[in-house]
């Protein structure tokens, strides 16, 4: 199986802040990449570098046979298209409905600019309901984004991100608003939608044990740095936790 | 220990920030105490233009409106005049503001460039622009739109760009994640947030530009003000105070319909209606219906004023190229060897601005009180008062200029009094709503020791409000000075007369000499006041 997205020794810097030191890492297609680590380790920003939101300091991130350093304009807006992502913070207009604001995940294959449901084509419309149907929320599609709760709203955000049809997806902490049981029920949904269409998934977390359960692998960070890489499955839940702690226990990943 | 805390001392010594916002405060309430007695206005005066009153009453009543078809139109044509210079600010505003916010302009040079536009924009006074587009484009209501259009831009301009600034970044970048393009990301990620900013701003800009309309009618712009102005010119008082009291009631139908409109704006509108399964489009829900009606009969009035403001683009086209020769005219500034009279006017217009603040703040203060929810004697009294200060901001400014033009006689004393009164309905308005916006908790802390209705207003009340009101006393000043140099026009002293007169005689260089002298003083004005908050924090 081919690697979609390849970070080659991939630095970032914000100013002091060294947020990614060296990473170096390959996904292949059809995986689940889980990522951990403590606040602030670089989950994010990691992330971000993969849809080309930032760039590089150092070092060259390739996703889908695109070289980011170099891609912008149109030929990265064709990339975005084919990246789904999930925000932390969800990101719906809250102004809009909620199928508004799934619609907009097809922005990137519409042309000109869009505002109101009657501006999108019949089929977005009814694929997006669909989605919709999925995550579970058909029958709140009329109402304000704004007057979901935040684990409704994170739901509205993955529809959206599946109406882009994705190869990749990114999820930022896609269940931290989330309680046990619908945590469960949404890494579930991930989990099959990427058997069904093998889509790729990055995604990070911050519950070591969702991340055995329903992880191909984890990739854990600490302070920008990859410190651990392994597949999830003979991963035991206290070589995990060690992420977390204050000093490196466990030996950088080859 | 016990003898230190004994000999400290028990009041503080004098700080810094707070001194220098005392001195300010004080410096510019006893300007205004000199210039109300250098403009002459003193209680004998007061108490002439009281007895004046029987005489004013005279001369007004009975008011002598026009007939019915008469007054529509020209109702009609203000209106259509008033809608159109908002949209066309609004079709300026909304690029320009693009261009200017932080967080969405291309590049720094437009930022820059955008950004001093919408600041020209705003310096240039509409009645400037106005005198300039009634040479390119005739009499009518072409100037008129243009000229406030054009100006308004510096208020609109300014508000949604930072209406644009504030936005949650988040959305856009979802929208960008997604591989849309520029105008996609502007579009969907942007203009759903500011929407209700934008919608108020105009509305609000509206309902300027109405009471505007009234002072370009002076220098020629059709509609209800030009109508004022040629009865005031025949000493028709009868007509024109009839006109002028049917521009109050509209400006307070438009106050009080804009304010509706920007309540309901702000009320998200919740649709719980369950969608019949598979249905892609909202269902007909008494909210979605209503806004649907709303939004047409905006529609509907926007192109019935488009219709009613009889804008030709072929006039357009053909004024245009007259602009260059026209504007030729205003260049150089000549002083048509009235400089010294000039600069002399200039002084009385400061002297107006700073004696109708003090007078202003004397009345404003106990009206603002008495308004304010938290302090008011009773809800009732609260209401009353609050309701004084709407209607007194719902009288355009050069109208009560007029009265007092009519009551007291040409001259400052018209113009002090009418920037006076004013005040009042900003003022009022601003100390009241920083009175009802103190913490209540200190508030109930003293209440809490057992102190009265007054030691609570003098010692939790007051305090916390005080910093605002050295802010809004400033403010105040400035907006007189700006207003100060428009009396004139309707004769109520100051520089404005000799803008006018310059216009009418055709010196177009001395227009540009008053402008500048006029924009200078604004200028001051503006850095005396950033200065001053700086200083007085
Ligand atoms: N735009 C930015 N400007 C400056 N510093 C940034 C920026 N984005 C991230 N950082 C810094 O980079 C580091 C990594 O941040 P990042 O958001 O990637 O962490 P994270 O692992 O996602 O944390 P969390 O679990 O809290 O979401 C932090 O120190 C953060 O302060
Ligand atoms: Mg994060």
């Amino acid at each position: 199986m081919h690697d979609v997205v390849t970070f080659q020794r991939v630095s970032k810097r914000f100013g002091a802040t060294l947020a990614l030191d060296e990473v170096s890492l390959s996904v292949p297609e059809g995986q689940i990449a889980v990522l951990l680590g403590l606040s602030g380790s670089g989950k994010s920003t990691l992330l971000r570098h993969v849809d080309g939101l930032q760039r590089a300091s150092a070092g060259s991130v390739s996703v889908l046979g695109t070289d980011l350093a170099t891609a912008s304009g149109a030929r990265l807006r064709a990339l975005r298209r084919r990246v789904g992502f999930v925000f932390q913070q969800f990101h719906l207009v809250g102004a809009l409905t909620v199928l508004e604001n799934v619609c907009t995940g097809a922005l990137g294959t519409l042309r000109g600019p869009r505002l109101g449901l009657f501006t999108y084509p019949k089929r977005v419309r009814q694929e997006a309901l669909g989605h919709l149907d999925r995550v579970g929320l058909a029958e709140q599609a009329f109402q304000r984004a704004d007057t979901l709760s935040g684990g409704q709203q994170q739901r509205v955000a993955i529809a959206r991100a599946l109406l882009q049809r994705p190869e990749i997806l990114l999820a930022d902490e896609p269940v931290a608003s989330l309680d046990p049981e619908s945590a469960g029920q949404v890494m579930g949904l991930l989990r099959e939608i990427s058997a069904e269409q093998n889509l790729t998934v990055l995604c990070s977390l911050h519950q070591v044990d969702l991340a055995l359960s329903w992880g191909d692998r984890v990739v854990g960070l600490r302070s920008g740095r990859v410190v651990l890489d392994r597949q999830a499955a003979g991963l035991g839940r206290d070589e995990a936790m060690a992420v977390y702690s204050a000093v490196a226990r466990v030996p950088a990943a080859a | 220990m016990s003898r230190a805390v004994a000999e400290r001392r028990t009041l503080p010594a004098p700080s810094g920030p707070g001194m220098a916002a005392t001195v300010v405060v004080l410096a510019i309430l006893g300007a205004g105490v000199w210039a109300a007695s250098d403009l002459g206005i003193n209680v004998a005066t007061l108490v002439d233009s009281v007895g004046n009153a029987a005489d004013f009453a005279r001369r007004m009543f009975p008011l002598d409106f026009p007939s019915a078809g008469e007054l529509l139109r020209l109702c009609g044509t203000t209106l259509a005049i008033v809608v159109s210079a908002t949209l066309l600010s609004v079709l300026l505003s909304v690029p320009a503001a693009v261009l200017a916010a932080g967080n969405t302009t291309p590049n720094a040079a437009a930022r820059v460039g955008s950004r001093a536009a919408i600041v020209l924009a705003r310096a240039v006074p509409d009645v400037v622009l106005a005198i300039v587009f009634i040479r390119v484009f005739g009499l009518g209501s072409m100037a008129g739109v243009l000229a406030m259009g054009l100006h308004s831009v510096g208020m609109v301009g300014k508000l949604y760009a930072d209406a644009v600034e504030q936005i949650d970044e988040g959305p856009r970048t979802a929208v960008r994640a997604g591989g849309a393009g520029r105008s996609q990301e502007l579009a969907s990620g942007v203009l759903p947030q500011v929407l209700p900013a934008f919608v108020s701003t105009a509305l609000h800009r509206f309902d300027i530009n109405l009471r505007v309309s009234v002072l370009l009618g002076f220098v020629g712009v059709d509609g209800l003000g030009f109508a004022i102005a040629s009865a005031f010119r025949e000493l028709d008082y009868r007509r024109g105070m009839a006109l002028a009291f049917v521009v109050l009631v509209l400006c307070v139908l438009a106050e009080l319909l804009s304010g509706a409109i920007r309540r309901a704006l702000t009320r998200a509108p919740l649709s719980r209606a369950r969608p019949a399964p598979g249905r892609i489009s909202p269902p007909w829900t008494p909210s979605r219906v209503r806004r649907n009606v709303y939004g047409l009969v905006a529609a509907l009035v926007v192109l019935a004023s488009l219709w009613g403001a009889e804008l030709s683009p072929a006039g357009f086209v053909d004024g245009l190229s007259r602009l260059g020769t026209t504007l030729g005219l205003f260049w150089p500034p000549e002083t048509g060897g009235i400089l010294p009279d000039l600069l002399t006017a200039l002084w009385v217009t400061v002297k107006i601005a700073l004696a109708a603040t003090l007078l202003g703040a004397v009345l404003a203060l106990p009206i603002g009180v008495l308004a304010a929810r938290n302090v008011a004697p009773s809800p009732r009294v609260g209401a009353v008062f609050r309701g004084l200060i709407v209607l007194i901001r719902g009288i355009p400014e050069l109208v009560l200029a007029v009265v007092f033009v009519v009551l007291t006689g040409l001259g400052e004393v018209a113009g002090t009094l009418a920037l006076a009164v004013g005040a009042v309905g900003l003022l009022g308005k601003l100390v009241a709503d920083s009175l009802e916006e103190v913490d209540e908790r200190v508030e109930n802390a003293v209440r809490a020791t057992g102190a009265t209705r007054w030691q609570v207003f003098a010692s939790a009340t007051v305090p916390q409000a005080a910093p605002a009101f050295v802010g809004h006393v400033l403010y105040q000043l400035d907006v007189n000075i700006r207003s100060a140099t428009l009396l004139g026009i309707v004769g109520a002293g100051g520089i404005g007369f000799y803008l006018q007169n310059a216009s009418r005689v055709l010196e177009f260089g001395v227009v540009t000499t008053v402008l500048l002298l006029v924009f200078a003083l604004a200028m001051a004005v503006e850095l005396i006041a950033v200065w001053l908050r700086r200083v007085a924090g």
